[in-house]
């Protein structure tokens, strides 16, 4: 089973992730913020992380930076309540970059191409 | 012996009173008395007063041919010396020296024995002599010599009348010249063509073979006119010095030269004695013989061609007097036109404020024939920052003038421009008059005699200029620009009347050019600040709700998307058949329209990078019109397009097809029944550049007057659905790259929106290998303001 960890600061935003996710079939781990999502990557084999950006103690942009300095092989996807910074993922070396929607038809998408399924 | 006598004498009288002519009275009477005093020769030999000799003039043996005319000076030989003593004289061949002095007779009479010679002379006047030759030794009974005496008296009395004829006639001659000199001299006034005549007349009158007049200036020796008729010889001087040849005679010239092939040609010079600073010559050329001799001039000649000279002095007089009063009028006529002309010009030039218009008024001014006429203008205005003049517009005197009244002909447009707006002149004093004439602040004639510099080097080939007038443009002591005009087309002299009308007309329109960069300077500053103000305006509201929006935005984004989210996983669990699932429904739907409304939001407020690239509009309205023809279908709007051949834009294709996206809606949901969108692209050339436009117009009746200047406010909508943003947003994006939109409404018929784009002219950053640049590192060129 493919293993996928959430970052978001809103519980209720990683609660309705985690339960879509769960329904594809995907082992989900939670974490509140980016030093929280650290200490699981180093812990937990994963497969595929989905950050958020706007986080309190450690944000999205650092915790990426970070995963991808043990992780350079590992996926991950920026997904934010902010469209402006579309343009500049491909510079923070995330591998996808999703504005945040109620449809999650996308997610499930770009998570199912990043893990080759 | 005494009847015999008197029928002699009155045979004598009869033929001198006869009504022949006098030569041949005088030729009956020398036959007369050869036959009464039966001698076998009677000749009659006259004196020639200048040459101081006798010559044979008559002899009783018939007409003298030439080589018999026999001639003795006056003392010698039996002829000679009996003109000197007026005393008769008989003497014979064997007396001493008789034969020897008189050889020249022999000829006549080889056998002659007696020799008798007779004075004819009264109390004053020799006339000539008398001569009887006779084979026999005659001695002359002292009645014979009486009756030959009183003969000789008579005879003499005879030719003092005929003298005195001869003498009333030439005078009478003489005053019949100057008569029709007169009449020809006073019948013209012009100058030309009185010269002519003076020539003309005076050779034929003296009958010589060619004749000219000089005038020349007594003070510079400088000739002034000189007209020539008939055959002057070139060996003859043409302004003969005159020079004293008598006491009391006037100063006149005399003088005869041999031309190569030996024949002598006579020239006969008097002067012209003028009032005031002219001086002159009247010469005549070779008197013309009746045998086709030249012959040189007899002081009877001169004396006519004096009295000529007299007569000839005041008609010049008079027609330089003529002339002078004419040309004053001719002057004050010209005048009083340019005055006119530069009044009108001055007038019609105070209609316009236009820089351009004004000078084409000027160009007309001064190239028209109501105005000053001159066959070419061209203005030049003074570059400050690159000291330069450079051509502003020059126009040529029309070919055909019109018959327009002067104020409106001046309001057309020149009929022939010339295009100088290549023309420059750098601001140098080797550079010619144009450049001077700024330099120095003063008028130019420049002629090309003169061996200065004319039209610069640089644009010789442009403007060809042997003479040209260059006046300066000047205000408030600053020179502005030059006008320069030439007549080089016609080849008319350029004067100096025009000239004042020229410079007149340059202050003035110096003056009103400065007012007319002063106002256009104004009315620039002041569309520019009006522009600044409702711009500062406009950011200032939209940099408020930019602030606001977007911090809500955010803050909303995260619970909406927990609310759609759960929504759609509610529904999947709620069964179809379940009043729950409509409610669910509508939690989904209008989240999914608050999501909508929120990306809207943040597109406008503009928080969004932009990215350029160079993109075909064409090609951006196409990828556009994919994404809305559902819509469209939907409609059932037909779509026109007329997209012209256009260079790419640099713009952020994304916020382009926003743009067209939103217009296109906005269209489609102005003809909910159907119509046409029609879609034209086209370039627009503007002053400052290039621009590509689109123009989308729909047929949905247009926008309602009253609603009209809202339509770009954010959060307008006349519709029930949507953010009101549409056009908002259209507009920001638009101006975001230096465009324009424009809404041109047709109230009953439709709407059309032109998007004007500046083609590259803003991008003055480069794109180094990237296609994209964020629109932040751009920066609009000074005074971008647009």
């Amino acid at each position: 089973m493919k293993k996928i960890l959430v970052a978001d600061d809103e519980m209720s935003i990683r609660l309705l992730y985690s339960e879509e996710l769960k329904e594809e079939g995907y082992e989900v781990y939670l974490a509140a913020n980016g030093r929280e999502a650290l200490e699981i990557v180093d812990a937990v084999p994963l497969d595929l992380v989905i950050l958020d950006i706007k986080m309190p103690e450690m944000d999205g942009i650092e915790a990426l930076r970070q995963i991808k300095e043990k992780r350079p092989e590992l996926p991950v996807v920026l997904s934010t309540a902010y469209g402006e910074y579309k343009q500049d993922f491909a510079t923070w070396a995330s591998d996808e970059y999703l504005v945040k929607s109620s449809d999650l038809e996308d997610l499930k998408a770009v998570v199912k191409r990043h893990l080759k399924e | 012996m005494v009847s015999e006598r008197a029928a002699f004498l009155t045979q004598m009288v009869e033929v001198l009173t006869s009504t022949v002519s006098f030569g041949e009275r005088l030729n009956n009477m020398v036959h007369l008395l050869a036959r009464h005093l039966k001698v076998d020769l009677a000749l009659y030999f006259g004196l020639d007063k200048a040459r101081e000799t006798l010559a044979l003039n008559i002899s009783s043996a018939g007409p003298v041919p030439p080589h018999l005319r026999v001639e003795f000076p006056l003392g010698q030989g039996l002829v000679g010396e009996t003109a000197s003593t007026r005393k008769m004289k008989v003497v014979h061949r064997h007396q001493p020296g008789v034969l020897e002095d008189n050889a020249a007779l022999e000829k006549l009479n080889p056998a002659y024995h007696t020799l008798a010679a007779f004075p004819v002379a009264d109390d004053n006047y020799l006339y000539g002599v008398l001569i009887l030759m006779d084979r026999g030794d005659r001695s002359f009974t002292p009645t014979e010599r009486q009756s030959l005496q009183l003969a000789c008296l008579m005879l003499a009395g005879a030719l003092r009348q005929a003298i005195v004829q001869e003498e009333a006639k030439k005078r009478i001659a003489e005053l019949s010249v100057l008569f029709e000199v007169g009449k020809a001299l006073s019948s013209t006034v012009e100058l030309e063509e009185l010269l002519e005549r003076i020539v003309s007349t005076t050779a034929k009158v003296i009958t010589a073979r060619g004749a000219a007049l000089h005038i020349i200036d007594a003070a510079s020796g400088e000739p002034l006119v000189s007209s020539r008729y008939g055959q002057i010889p070139p060996e003859c001087p043409t302004l003969p010095k005159m020079e004293v040849r008598g006491p009391g005679e006037p100063p006149h010239f005399t003088g005869q030269t041999p031309d190569a092939q030996g024949r002598m040609h006579y020239c006969l010079a008097v002067p012209l004695t003028f009032k005031g600073q002219l001086q002159g010559t009247l010469a005549v050329y070779d008197k013309f013989m009746p045998d086709g001799e030249f012959a040189s001039f007899d002081p009877e000649n001169r004396q006519l061609l004096f009295t000529m000279a007299g007569v000839i002095v005041n008609a010049i007089e008079n027609a330089l007097t003529y002339q002078q009063v004419e040309d004053l009028a001719e002057k004050n006529l010209r005048m009083v036109k340019n005055l006119t002309a530069l009044q009108e010009i001055s007038q019609v030039m105070l209609t316009s404020v236009q820089e351009d218009r004004l000078l084409e008024i000027l160009l007309q001014g001064l190239t028209l024939e109501q105005g000053l006429g001159f066959d070419r203008a061209v203005v030049f205005k003074v570059d400050e920052a690159t000291q330069t003049l450079k051509g502003a517009k020059g126009a040529r005197r029309p070919a055909k003038s019109n018959a327009l009244p002067n104020a409106k002909a001046l309001l057309l447009p020149p009929p022939d421009e010339i295009p100088v707006s290549d023309w420059e002149i750098p601001l140098r004093t080797d550079q010619g008059p144009l450049a001077l004439a700024v330099l120095k602040k003063r008028s130019y004639h420049y002629s090309q005699t003169s061996k200065e510099v004319g039209i610069p080097e640089a644009l010789q080939e442009k403007f060809v200029a042997h003479e040209f007038f260059a006046v300066p443009l000047i205000v408030k002591d600053r020179a502005t620009g030059v006008i320069v005009v030439d007549n080089q087309a016609s080849g008319r002299p350029l004067e100096s009347e025009p000239l004042h009308a020229l410079q007149m007309l340059a202050t003035h329109a110096a003056l009103v050019l400065e007012n007319a960069h002063l106002y256009s300077t104004i009315e620039a500053n002041n569309r520019e600040l009006l522009l600044i103000r409702e711009r500062m305006l406009e950011s200032d509201r939209l940099a408020a709700l930019s602030g606001l929006a977007s911090g809500m935005a955010h803050e909303i984004r995260n619970p909406l998307v927990s609310i759609g989210g759960f929504a759609r996983r509610i529904a999947k669990q709620v069964e179809a058949s379940s009043p729950l699932r409509g409610y669910v429904e509508v939690i989904q739907e209008e989240v999914t329209r608050l999501e909508k409304l929120l990306r809207e939001i943040l597109d406008f407020t503009g928080e969004n990078l932009s990215y350029y690239g160079d993109h075909d509009l064409t090609k951006l309205i196409e990828d556009t019109l994919v994404l809305v023809q559902r819509d469209l279908d939907a409609n059932k709007i037909q779509v026109k397009k007329e997209y012209a051949d256009l260079p790419r834009l640099h713009c952020d294709d994304r916020q382009m097809k926003q743009v067209f996206y939103n217009l296109f809606q906005n269209a489609s949901q102005a003809m909910p029944h159907g119509g046409t969108l029609t879609i034209r692209t086209y370039r627009m050339e503007k002053p400052d550049g290039l621009y590509e436009a689109a123009a989308i117009s729909d047929t949905g009746g247009g926008i309602p007057m009253e609603v009209l200047h809202n339509i770009f406010n954010p959060f307008f909508s006349t519709k029930d659905y949507g953010t009101g943003l549409g056009l908002a947003i259209a507009q920001r994006i638009v101006s975001r790259h230096y465009g324009q939109i424009e809404v041109n409404n047709e109230i009953g018929k439709g709407v059309t929106f032109i998007v004007t784009l500046p083609v590259a002219k803003y991008c003055l950053v480069k794109d180094v290998g990237q296609d994209a640049v964020p629109a932040s590192a751009l920066k609009a060129p000074k005074g971008g303001h647009r």
